[in-house]
């Protein structure tokens, strides 16, 4: 490994009142500087429009993404200037997913995939995989966008 | 002067209320799921424990164990940030 890669979640919320070609150019904006800078993307999560518990910039509802890379730390840094800049980006929230959320994701993801399998199984042996095939971007869209 | 064992009055043990009657043993949901990592964007589950305020629930009322409630609060804390959980609920506003 020549840098030290983190796994990131990064959850921002895009302005619900643009079309929906405007934003899903948004997030390309931000799947391209992932890319970009030597990142790669585990996962990418469109929640859709959600309603605000509270109102942000005098709206009340957003459109939610969340997006699972791995990628050398500097791409943090140029990602959330990147949030700060762009208007139609409401918030943003970027975390390190250390081993233990990652073990959790895992299993989680694993009890979704085999349905009916003994839980107790699945949660007991989170797989041990510190690099998993990353280069695979699956996209999931619920029900609702 | 006889006093009974200094326990916390919502300890988690069981104990005699003033009538006598034995309160249940409670327990930390996280540690019976066996749950390492909670998670922020689960707001429905989150949502268990908080006030009606919007305000986090202490853990000697919860019961939850020091270690979760911990994990707890950072996941509420973002929760908030994102706007899945209020501040202050509208209720008090």
């Amino acid at each position: 490994m020549p840098q030290s890669k983190h796994v990131y979640e990064t959850t921002f919320i895009v302005n619900a009142s643009l079309d929906d070609h405007q934003i899903d150019a948004a997030i390309e904006k931000v799947k391209d500087l992932i890319l970009k800078n030597e990142g790669e993307i585990r996962e990418l999560v469109k929640w859709g429009r959600k309603r605000f518990s509270y109102p942000i910039k005098k709206k009340n509802n957003g459109f939610y993404v969340v997006i699972e890379f791995s990628a050398p730390g500097e791409v943090v840094a140029k990602l959330e200037r990147h949030y700060f800049l762009d208007e139609n980006i409401l918030r943003y929230l970027t975390i390190v997913l250390d081993k233990r959320a990652l073990n959790a994701h895992t299993a989680a993801n694993l009890l979704a995939a085999e349905q009916p399998a003994a839980e107790v199984k699945t949660i007991e042996a989170p797989k041990p995989t510190p690099e998993p095939p990353a280069a695979k971007v699956e996209e999931k869209t619920p029900a609702h966008e | 002067m006889a006093m009974g064992p200094r326990r916390g009055r919502r300890g988690t043990s069981t104990q005699r209320n003033a009538s006598g009657q034995a309160r249940k043993k409670r327990t930390c949901r996280f540690c019976d799921n066996k749950e390492t990592y909670i998670d922020y964007k689960s707001d429905k589950r989150l949502q268990r424990f908080i006030s009606e305020q919007g305000r986090i629930i202490p853990k000697r009322i919860t019961g939850t164990c020091a270690r979760h409630q911990r994990m707890l609060v950072v996941a509420i804390k973002r929760a908030r940030h994102l706007a899945l959980l209020p501040f202050v609920s509208d209720a008090v506003k």
